[in-house]
């Protein structure tokens, strides 16, 4: 719960989206869905978790499945936060 | 209408670096106030430094009002000063900064400190641990602990350039070794030609062995999304070992959006007032 809250958090932050991540769950749709969301943002986002939560993300992580929803960009903070 | 406290106007130079002109501007210090010295601002790296213009400026008119000159050189390859990007290098831009601290000394401005953002913080630090008699303080804005760490950031705008597109395979490790063919080939990265030199010299830079060279104030500034939240670890462990080490090092830890990071340009007011209450008590 804590997680998915944060990563919300920090796409609300980076991508600038204001009041519309407030409306953002587990299912929200990510890379090719939101306008904002384009590769610059990609990068922006991954550095982002990597400097809050002090983890490093390898290239072979950064796939597009990653980024799909909300909730498996979180899943995907999950399994880093615990390795 | 200007109000009386108004510092003068910015003065535009061309200053000689070692490769070529520099483009300065320099913000007087406003005459209202004691005269606070004078601060060479060192700025990000690439595309950072297009989304942080706005907040150098804002803190270089907070810091005039309070009585403190700024210097803002174009780093060489860069902006209107001298050379393409692919022909900047981290000694050149040392050299710059150098070069920018003997401008100010030879109209007599002698209080001399540097201030970088982003990898801009771990090229001053390096500057400064290079001269540590020029400097008589430093200011760290979000430094980048690894050089390395910052040019995989980078470089991964051009891996995920390729994600939509079908193309994963490209990675960052794949760019380092272009860079490393002995080619020396500049690599065309987001619309930067980043040379292999330079690529290689940020790679090895890291702020921590810079710390014993550092004999003057240090004032670090990292920016955390809300209120309670701690720094990153990395930079904690850096100011662990900066303080075991006798580094006269404060830190400050603000709230404010990672303006540097931001798909539009946003600003963290409370790190503009942070850093000029540095040089005595905010106006009221």
């Amino acid at each position: 719960m804590q997680v998915i809250d944060d990563v919300i958090a920090i796409l609300s932050e980076v991508l600038q989206l204001g009041n519309r991540a407030s409306q953002f769950d587990a299912s929200t749709p990510l890379f090719g869905h939101i306008p904002e969301f384009d590769s610059m943002a990609v990068v922006s986002v991954v550095t982002a978790l990597e400097e809050q939560f002090g983890f490093t993300v390898d290239d072979e992580e950064i796939t597009a499945e990653v980024f799909e929803t909300v909730g498996k960009l979180s899943e995907f903070v999950e399994t880093k936060l615990a390795s | 209408m200007t109000p009386p406290e108004a510092a003068p106007p910015p003065e535009p130079y061309f200053i000689d670096g070692p490769a070529g002109p520099l483009f300065a501007i320099y913000h007087p210090p406003s005459t209202a106030v004691a005269d606070g010295g004078d601060l060479i601002y060192v700025p990000p790296f690439a595309e950072e430094l297009n989304r942080t213009r706005r907040m150098a400026a804002l803190q270089v008119r907070a810091l005039a009002k309070a009585g403190v000159g700024a210097l803002i050189v174009d780093l060489y390859g860069t902006g209107d000063s001298g050379g393409d990007f692919r022909d900047a290098r981290w000694e050149t831009w040392l050299g710059d900064i150098a070069a920018a601290a003997g401008w100010l000394d030879s109209r007599g401005r002698r209080r001399i400190g540097l201030w970088g953002l982003r990898v801009g913080a771990l090229l001053a630090a390096t500057a400064a641990a290079d001269d540590p008699k020029r400097y008589n303080r430093v200011i760290l804005w979000q430094p980048a602990i690894s050089g390395e760490r910052a040019l995989t950031q980078f470089l991964r705008v051009r891996v995920a350039a390729g994600m939509g597109a079908g193309n994963d395979g490209e990675t960052t490790k794949d760019l380092r070794a272009r860079f490393a063919d002995g080619a020396g080939d500049s690599l065309e990265v987001a619309g930067y030609e980043v040379p292999p030199q330079l690529a290689a010299a940020i790679d090895g830079a890291r702020i921590g062995p810079l710390g014993s060279a550092l004999g003057m104030p240090v004032d670090w500034f990292e920016v955390v999304s809300e209120s309670g939240r701690p720094p990153a670890p990395a930079s904690r462990k850096v100011w662990e070992e900066w303080r075991n080490g006798g580094v006269p090092l404060t830190t400050a830890t603000v709230v404010g959006e990672p303006f540097w990071n931001t798909q539009e340009i946003a600003v963290a007011p409370a790190l503009i007032e942070a850093t000029s209450a540095l040089f005595g008590p905010a106006e009221p």
